[in-house]
Formats: C-alpha cells, structure tokens, sequence
C-alpha cells in the first residue's frame, strides 16, 4: 500500500493538524528537558555539593568533570575527603522549570537599579520600535511596490536601486542614521524602515505582478479605462496575497530589532536581556527570548486569523466573518423584499 | 467524416433557410473585418481576413488548434492589435477595447473577489451608473441566465457552466453591439456543454444581440450558426464562409441529418484534407507478462 501521508499538497485533518501543532512545541520542548534533566546526558560540568579536602573547590561552584576526577582522585592518593557533586549543564543552559520561573519573575522583579525599565516597559518599547519603523516602511512601500508591478516604467526607474540597496546590510547604515536622527528612537526605527523597505518593494511588486493578465483584459472589455484599473482590478485582485505578504515582512521587521535597539541609547528588550546576561541571570535571558518569540507568534496568528474572516471572497471551509455578515444582510433584504409583496 | 455520399449539397438551401439568409443580408453590417492580417515578429499569424456580421447574426469561426482564431478575436476586441487592415464596428474603425464588444473567454475571467451580482454590475458601474441602478439591471441579466439563487455566490462556488453564464450575463449587461466568444465552452464536460448550447441559442432567441463565436468543434460550429468562417492555418486565412443550411430552430436531432451531415462534412474536408493528419509509426512494444493469455 502506497503512504497517503506522503501524497504532496495533501490536506492535513483538522485534528491532525492541532496534534501535529502541538508536537512541533513539544518535541523541542522534550529535547531540552531530556538535555537538563537526565543527569548522563550532556551535563559537561560538576556542581560541587561538598568540597571535601579540595583546597579551591567551593560549595555551589561549577567545575569540569575532568578536573573534578582529577582532584578526586588525588585526594584519594592523599587520603583526603573527597569532594561531593552532581553532574551539571553550564549556567548558560537553564532548566525549563527555571525559565518558567523567571518568565513570571521577570515582570515582578522591579529592576535592579531605579531608572532602569521594567521587562514590559522594554517590551512595550521594542513593540512600539517595530509598528512605526513597518508602518513608515508600508505606507511608502506598498504602494511603491504596486506601482512597481503594474507599471513597467516605475519599475525599471525604481527596482533596480531598491534590489542594490538591498544588499547593504540594515546594520550598516546605523553609525549613519544615529548621526543624522540622534540617539533615540528616531534611528531605531529608521534601521528598521530600511531593514524591510527595499525588500518590501520588491516582494509587494513582484505579487501584483502575478495578477492573472486576463482579469485586466476582461476588465477592458467590460469598459474599464485603463485609469481605473489599477483600482477596480488590480488593487482588489491582490490585495489578500499583499495582505500575506506583509505577515512575512513583518516577520523580517522583528529580526532587525536587535539590531535596532543596539544603535545609540540601547534600549527595549535588547537592553533587558544585555543586562541579565552582564548579570549571569541566564534564566532571564531566555525568558526574555522566548517573549520575543511568543509576541511575534501570536502577532501572526492573530493577523492569519484576521485575513481569514476579512476576505470574504476566500476559499475555505467555514466562511469567515464578513461573509457570513454578508448572507446575513443579503437574506434579511430577501425577507423584507418577500413580506413587501405578500403585503403589496 | 460521418457518412457516405448520399447527402444533399451543403449549398443547398431549403426555403425557409433562403428566405432566412435573403433577410439578413438585408441587415445593416455591424461588424465588418478588411483584410486583416497579424504577424507576431516573423511569423505570420493571419492573412488577408475579410468578413462581415451583419445584425443579429450568429457567426462560428472555425479551425484548427493554432490557426489563429483567438489572435483574431481578440484583434476584434481591441485587445492585439492588426499588423495590416482594419475592423470597423458600425462602420467606424474600432480602437482598443470598449464596452460596445462584449467578451467571453475561455478561461474564466470572472473577478474572484466580487459576488455574482457585482461581477455582472461591473460594467454598468465602470460607466457611471448608480449603484442602485446597475443593482436593478444587473438582477435582470443574472435571472435571465437563471441564476438569481446564485446572486450573492462568490466565483469559486460556482461550477464551470455557471461561470460561463455568468460571464455571458455580465457582457451583455452593457448592452454590447456585438458578443465575442472565444471558445466559451471549451473547458466543460460534454453534457454541460450540449446545455449551454441550448442555452445560448435561447439567449440569442431573446435578445437582439450579434454572436461571433469562435470553437474547434464541428458539432458546436452547425448546431449554432448562421455563417461558418473555416480558417486554415499557417498563416490563418479564411477557407470559406458558410451558410449553414441547417434551419432552425435547431434542436440536437438534427446532428443525424442529411443536411446536417452535408455541412459538417464540407467542413470537415476543409479543415483535415484527406492524407492531412501525418500519424507516425508506432513502435510495438509488449507489456505482457510470461503466463499472460492475450492473443
Ligand atoms: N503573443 C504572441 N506572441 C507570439 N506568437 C503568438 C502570440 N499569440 C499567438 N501566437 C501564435 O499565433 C498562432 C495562433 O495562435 P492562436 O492562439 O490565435 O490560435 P488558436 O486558433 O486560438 O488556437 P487554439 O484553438 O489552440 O486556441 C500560434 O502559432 C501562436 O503560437
Ligand atoms: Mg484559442
């Protein structure tokens, strides 16, 4: 019998789909508890319980097992204590329960030094850093990026810098931007704008110009100038694929905050997780890591799930919300419509 | 070719089927194509085309894969333009594409993103009128096509011939002069084909409208029309114009016909002259298995 799960583009059941959404967590997650917590696997260093007769061993230090052996084995010649310890990871890796602990920690743990921001003042900054550098890159490039499909001369003028521009790293502009817009949020959100312009550009025009041509032609055979086309046709005929696109810009926006918030006054989340790690609170730093990625996350889950109900001309099983809006004022205009006659 | 040689002359023409012909003719011309000719870099696509449709005709272009039937089209429509000649529609050259040449095309075009309805008002909404006003007309079209139940359906909830319909409903919701179809039927399975044949005969039946129809089906070609435009390939040329002497109204037992027949074998010379369709050898190769029993 041939496999059905290897027969490509299948759908995948909704309770497959959720089961299977919940394995891509928890294997990762399963992985790193097998790493911390069974003590034969990994676990390079030795947490000294007792430090015996060695003379530099302290309790709660962390040493190489080599050494500890070595030690060991030389008080054992010597007729010494041995020390006691238990296998252990470096303070790199911290157990899950432990991040658990300082992800909840973390927001009520008032900062060390006053003036210092709270966690969810640093990511309510990141957060803000993020939505204006996207909202200043989209309100120019999308439109651009439109342009740039439908109209072979903009793009030829434009696409070409745009795609060379593009290459420079966004970073290496920071020294720049700092010194033009000053220290503060100004150039962090510049960074961003030009992290994901260029490429915004280039991804926003190359999908308007996967617009089926004949939609246009059957457009100009109905009547439609060739003015009006770029919005009765085109702009409705992509804009649920722009609507994706932007997702996965978005996506890239994120990975230049730390870039971002390095420049000048470093500051949001950045800032938080250099401090914990100057701090050696590593249970912060990955804390504040998986934050970033459960914001992002959710974001995007947030923003499918809100493109599912407001296309209603989509494909899908159940229909989203405006569309059931809609069968709802279409029938309710059929029932007046039916009692005006009964009436009439 | 369907049957021997006891048919009637497809020249010939009952009276009524005369009659039918004497009438048009006297018709004014409303689309009229003057030795038109295309030519895609150096390749010649179309040779000196010249035909006219008269008011209220129904004209099949017929020919081969490739012969240029749809280059020819969408010249018509505006939508490519002619190397060579001219198309005039009512008697003026036409330029670019307009509302006064409906089409329907092959692929369907309906827009995916509006309902039925806002799919048939397009065009009335494109020439400014009001929303309640295209609301109003374009229900008429859409019930006339039969789809009323359809109205607030989105594209891809519709099966193949509903799109068809639809895309029928929304050309001649402008009120076009002339109706352009390019093999409309192509893509539907041989049942719903056969329906929305009918369909379109009934259409055609209740509305002043002129048809030039274009397909590769033999069948389709008689069952429909008045003319019959037989292009030839390489380059596309008219073999000859036609006057099916089929009369109507037609109705699918008509395709066994001694008239019929005639025209479809007259056609069918045409377009695959005998010895025309080179097959190669063949190798023969056997699958069989040892055990296998099949001679
Ligand atoms: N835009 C184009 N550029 C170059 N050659 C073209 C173009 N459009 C059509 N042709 C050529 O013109 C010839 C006729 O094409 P056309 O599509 O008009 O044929 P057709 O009769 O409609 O065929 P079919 O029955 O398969 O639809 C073909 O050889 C095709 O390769
Ligand atoms: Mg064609």
């Amino acid at each position: 019998m041939q496999s059905e799960v290897l027969t490509p583009f299948r759908e995948v059941s909704e309770r497959a789909g959720f089961l299977l959404t919940l394995a891509s967590f928890i294997l990762p997650l399963a992985v790193w508890c097998i790493i911390s917590y069974v003590p034969f696997i990994w676990h390079p260093l030795v947490k000294i319980h007792s430090p015996g007769g060695v003379s530099f061993f302290r309790e709660g230090a962390l040493v190489e097992k080599k050494v500890f052996v070595a030690e060991n084995s030389k008080m054992r010649e010597q007729g010494l204590q041995e020390a006691i310890g238990r296998p252990a990871n470096p303070i790199f890796l911290p157990a899950p329960h432990e991040v658990a602990i300082a992800f909840f920690k973390a927001f009520t743990t008032p900062p060390r030094r006053s003036g210092e921001p709270w966690l969810h003042e640093s990511l309510w900054h990141s957060i803000r850093i993020i939505f204006w550098g996207f909202f200043w890159s989209s309100l120019f490039g999308v439109p651009l990026g439109i342009l740039c499909g439908v109209y072979g001369p903009v793009a030829k003028l434009t696409e070409p810098v745009v795609d060379f521009i593009r290459y420079m790293p966004a970073p290496a502009f920071g020294a720049l931007t700092v010194a033009v817009m000053g220290i503060y949020d100004a150039p962090k959100i510049a960074i961003i704008f030009i992290g994901t312009f260029f490429q915004q550009v280039l991804v926003i025009a190359n999908t308007t110009r996967r617009l089926d041509p004949s939609l246009l032609e059957a457009a100009q055979t109905l009547g439609a100038r060739r003015s009006q086309l770029l919005v009765h046709v085109v702009v409705p005929g992509v804009i649920s694929d722009l609507y994706n696109d932007m997702r996965i810009l978005l996506g890239w926006a994120w990975t230049y905050l730390i870039v971002a918030e390095y420049i000048g006054a470093s500051s949001g989340i950045t800032y938080f997780i250099n401090q914990q790690a100057k701090y050696r609170i590593y249970d912060n730093v990955f804390a504040a890591i998986f934050m970033i990625g459960i914001i992002g996350f959710t974001t995007d889950r947030f923003l499918a799930w809100l493109g599912r109900h407001i296309f209603p001309w989509q494909k899908q099983e159940r229909p989203g919300l405006l569309r059931r809006l809609q069968l709802a004022r279409a029938e309710a205009i059929e029932r007046q419509a039916a009692q005006k006659e009964a009436i009439g | 070719m369907k049957r021997g040689s006891d048919l009637p002359d497809y020249r010939e023409q009952a009276p009524e089927v005369a009659a039918r012909f004497a009438k048009i003719a006297l018709r004014p011309k409303i689309l009229e194509v003057r030795a038109l000719g295309k030519m895609f870099g150096s390749h010649e696509t179309l040779r000196d085309i010249t035909f006219d449709v008269r008011r209220r005709e129904f004209v099949c272009v017929l020919g081969a894969s490739g012969c240029g039937k749809s280059t020819l089209i969408r010249i018509i429509a505006g939508l490519e333009t002619a190397t060579s000649g001219q198309i005039l529609l009512d008697g003026k050259p036409v330029r670019g594409p307009g509302p006064d040449r409906g089409m329907v095309f092959q692929n369907y075009t309906l827009f995916p993103w509006l309902t039925v309805r806002a799919n048939v008002m397009f065009g009335l909404r494109m020439k400014g009128k009001s929303a309640f006003e295209a609301e109003t007309e374009a229900r008429q079209w859409i019930s006339m096509v039969g789809l009323l139940k359809y109205e607030h359906a989105y594209p891809h909830e519709l099966s193949g011939g509903m799109k068809q319909r639809v895309a029928i409903a929304r050309a001649l919701a402008n009120r076009p002069r002339i109706l352009l179809m390019d093999e409309p039927f192509g893509a539907l399975d041989a049942q719903t084909r056969a329906q929305m044949q009918a369909y379109l005969l009934k259409i055609w039946r209740n509305v002043d409208v002129t048809i030039l129809f274009i397909t590769h089906d033999l069948d389709e070609a008689v069952y429909l029309s008045d003319k019959i435009l037989v292009l030839g390939p390489n380059p596309g040329r008219v073999l000859e114009l036609i006057e099916n002497p089929v009369p109507r109204p037609r109705s699918r037992e008509q395709f066994v016909s001694p008239v019929f027949l005639s025209a479809y074998n007259r056609i069918s010379e045409l377009i695959h002259p005998p010895g025309s369709i080179p097959v190669e050898k063949v190798p023969i190769i056997r699958m069989t298995m040892a055990g296998d029993d099949v001679e």
